[in-house]
């Protein structure tokens, strides 16, 4: 048949297409520490409730691994029942084309060690479990080092954030007046018809 | 051509030239002139209305989804739901437009619908929002209103036209909202200063408000016929009160009405189809942001603008040639090049490419619309609003179906599902071969000797019902659809109303 004979080259033109080219997670080594102030399951309010994030480099590395390391970017990242039946949030190994982190917390230049940083959880994310990774990134923006305050199977350390509804009262009100003076006006055309309807000859 | 011992009485009375049974025989676009053209702006742009409110929701999808929590299930679910609750509304609405006129049905069903637009400002779940997307499509059906509204003001040499125009401009609302949405939710989002998770909400209002204020000027600006409203006329015993059953009966009896049911599942479904999944499907394959994803969407409906039309001209030139052979084979073989050209669609992987081919079938797609409605205003005169509403929630049937098998969570990503549905569309493009009106013909074979215009719409109605002279539209109707026998060859001689044939007991 046709179709999957002209799907598999092109899935075959599209391997050929992507690889070597652009940085992939499973190249990057784990040598920051990160930890973040929620604990295991907790519920933090979008808007509401702070997060402080602290990072450093991973002295069990060589020194010197962290020579080319510029920036540190610190993300909230979704947990894998976050992703799930969501393509928009999918894992992608190459750096590029991943979506698990979308998020960012801050953006700092490189520092061996004592990062800390608080913030309140902006009122746009999503419900969702997430956890925190922090990735280092050289003079030519592409990531050389990562490190997140979870496992390896993103199992521990997980917490919960709940989002803003972005409802408002006075928009609620207005919602309902209007529907209803839809069907206010729906009953008068019907009397008006009617009456036309008596009155004409 | 037409000379009627009526015309001067006609032109008195009317801006434009009409037939015997008042229908406009000219189209003029940039007129408002009651009651034609008056009737024509009215429909395309509540039925415009209604298509913005039902997919105001996709080019907002990637807020709405992180709102709502929303699953690829959820959305797959909530699309679908827009589209299936006009399934049976439309057929309702043919109905209606039957027994109660154009005028009171599509108002009516536009006030009872923009209550779900309204509301949808205070979703709060998954399940609020597929319910506000389900009660929200109901307003598709002012297709059916619309399409019968042309067929009952316009004559048959220009009814491919007027239901082009006006199903095609209404149309553009899917494309046209892919582009308000997002720039509407910008404005209350930069300008106002609200928060991503209220500005949608916000927006949500533009398209209610201008639904609702579509019905008013229906209500009071419009006109069911050429002579005047169902109550007026029906009272004065011009028209007289069709039965339901009737009605009914003798739509779904007709084959014919089936099989464009079905293949117009697969050119308007299709099209539906797409203003549902196209906008997240270039955001999240080509990386394209927001904006730009309702702009490439937007293009797939603004070609609404020509290219519907365009079949629906299409359909009478052909017409005026080859008759209604013309307009069905025509009619397959732009649905067919369409289903090829979305087979392609999906193959493709780079964004300029994508573009191109997506704009080009669309062109395809939404001219084999036109087609279709250039061939249902003859299918049946008595029961027109029946089949016109049964063609339409035909259309829908397909968006259900396509949505349900091919763009429903994470089985066939977006871009198999696309090419698919290509296939699909090739093989439900078939059944067109089958159609065959015994006073034209059909695709293969040429018309049966001696049948006429007559026997055919005369047939709808039974002895004791033309005793009673109700039957007398359909045969005015039948004189002017002479016309569908095309000019090869055969003069068509135009009888005059005075010249009823003594069949009429």
């Amino acid at each position: 048949m046709e179709v999957p004979t002209g799907f598999l080259v092109i899935s075959l033109l599209l391997c050929f297409a992507t690889t070597g080219y652009g940085v992939t997670f499973t190249s990057l080594q784990r040598t920051l520490v990160v930890t973040a102030s929620p604990t295991e399951g907790q519920v933090l309010k979008a808007g509401d409730a702070n997060i402080t994030v602290t990072w450093g480099f991973n002295r069990t590395f060589p020194s010197g691994t962290d020579s080319d390391y510029r920036t540190v970017k610190v993300k909230l990242c979704y947990a894998p029942i976050s992703q799930k039946d969501r393509s928009w949030r999918k894992t992608v190994d190459e750096m590029k084309k991943d979506k698990t982190c979308q998020h960012k917390i801050v953006a700092r230049p490189y520092s061996a060690s004592n990062n800390t940083f608080t913030s309140t959880i902006l009122r746009d994310i999503p419900s969702g479990t997430y956890f925190v990774r922090a990735y280092a990134f050289n003079g030519n923006d592409e990531e050389v080092g990562f490190g997140q305050n979870t496992n390896g199977k993103l199992e521990t350390n997980l917490f919960v954030i709940q989002a803003i509804t972005g409802r408002h009262a006075s928009l609620d009100i207005a919602s309902i007046c209007f529907s209803a003076f839809s069907v206010v006006a729906l009953a008068g055309f019907f009397y008006m018809e009617k009456s036309k309807g008596k009155s004409s000859k | 051509m037409e000379v009627s011992q009526n015309s001067d009485y006609n032109d008195r009375k009317f801006a434009l030239p009409v037939d015997s049974e008042h229908k406009a025989t000219e189209f003029r676009l940039f007129s408002v002139a009651t009651p034609h053209m008056r009737a024509f702006h009215l429909s395309w742009i509540s039925f415009f209305a209604c298509f913005v409110s039902t997919f105001a929701a996709p080019p907002l999808i990637p807020i709405i989804r992180d709102n709502l929590d929303l699953t690829a299930t959820d959305i797959g679910n909530a699309g679908i739901a827009a589209v299936s609750g006009s399934v049976f509304a439309r057929v309702a609405m043919g109905t209606a437009c039957d027994l109660f006129g154009p005028r009171l049905a599509s108002s009516s069903l536009i006030l009872l619908t923009a209550p779900a637009v309204f509301l949808s400002s205070i979703a709060n779940s998954p399940a609020a929002f597929l319910m506000v997307r389900f009660f929200t499509g109901f307003s598709l059906s002012t297709f059916v209103s619309t399409q019968f509204w042309m067929s009952s003001m316009f004559s048959p040499g220009v009814v491919g036209t007027a239901n082009g125009l006006s199903g095609g401009w209404g149309n553009l609302g899917g494309g046209a909202t892919q582009l308000i949405m997002p720039l509407v939710y910008s404005l209350i989002h930069s300008q106002i200063g609200s928060t991503k998770f209220t500005a949608w909400r916000i927006a949500f209002f533009i398209p209610a408000i201008f639904q609702t204020l579509s019905a008013f000027a229906i209500f009071f600006l419009g006109q069911d016929m050429p002579d005047g409203n169902y109550v007026r006329l029906e009272k004065s015993g011009e028209k007289h009160k069709d039965n339901f059953s009737q009605v009914f009966y003798h739509a779904i009896t007709n084959y014919r009405g089936w099989i464009l049911a079905l293949t117009y599942g697969y050119c308007f479904g299709v099209e539906l189809t797409i203003d549902n999944i196209i906008a997240q499907y270039f955001y999240d394959r080509f990386n394209v942001n927001l904006h730009t994803a309702g702009i490439i969407a937007a293009s797939f409906g603004l070609a609404n603008l020509f290219s519907r039309p365009g079949g629906g001209i299409l359909s009478d030139v052909v017409a005026k040639r080859f008759g209604m052979r013309g307009r069905l084979w025509t009619l397959w073989v732009v649905q067919m090049i369409g289903g090829l050209l979305c087979l392609l669609l999906g193959k493709i992987n780079t964004l300029t490419a994508s573009i191109a081919v997506m704009l080009v079938f669309s062109v395809f797609v939404q001219a084999a619309c036109g087609l279709t409605f250039g061939v249902v205003p003859f299918v049946s005169r008595r029961s027109l609003g029946v089949i016109s509403g049964m063609t339409g929630g035909g259309g829908n049937v397909g968006a259900v179906l396509t949505q349900v098998i091919f763009f429903r969570g994470s089985r066939y990503s977006t871009e198999e599902g696309i090419t698919l549905m290509g296939v699909m569309i090739m093989c439900c493009t078939i059944p067109i071969l089958f159609i065959y009106f015994p006073q034209w013909g059909g695709l293969f074979c040429g018309p049966k000797k001696g049948s006429t215009e007559q026997d055919y719409y005369l047939s709808e109605w039974n002895k004791a019902e033309k005793e009673q002279g109700f039957h007398k539209m359909s045969l005015k109707f039948a004189d002017n659809s002479r016309t569908e026998r095309g000019n090869k060859g055969v003069p068509v001689t135009v009888t005059s109303y005075n010249e009823t044939p003594p069949t009429s007991v």
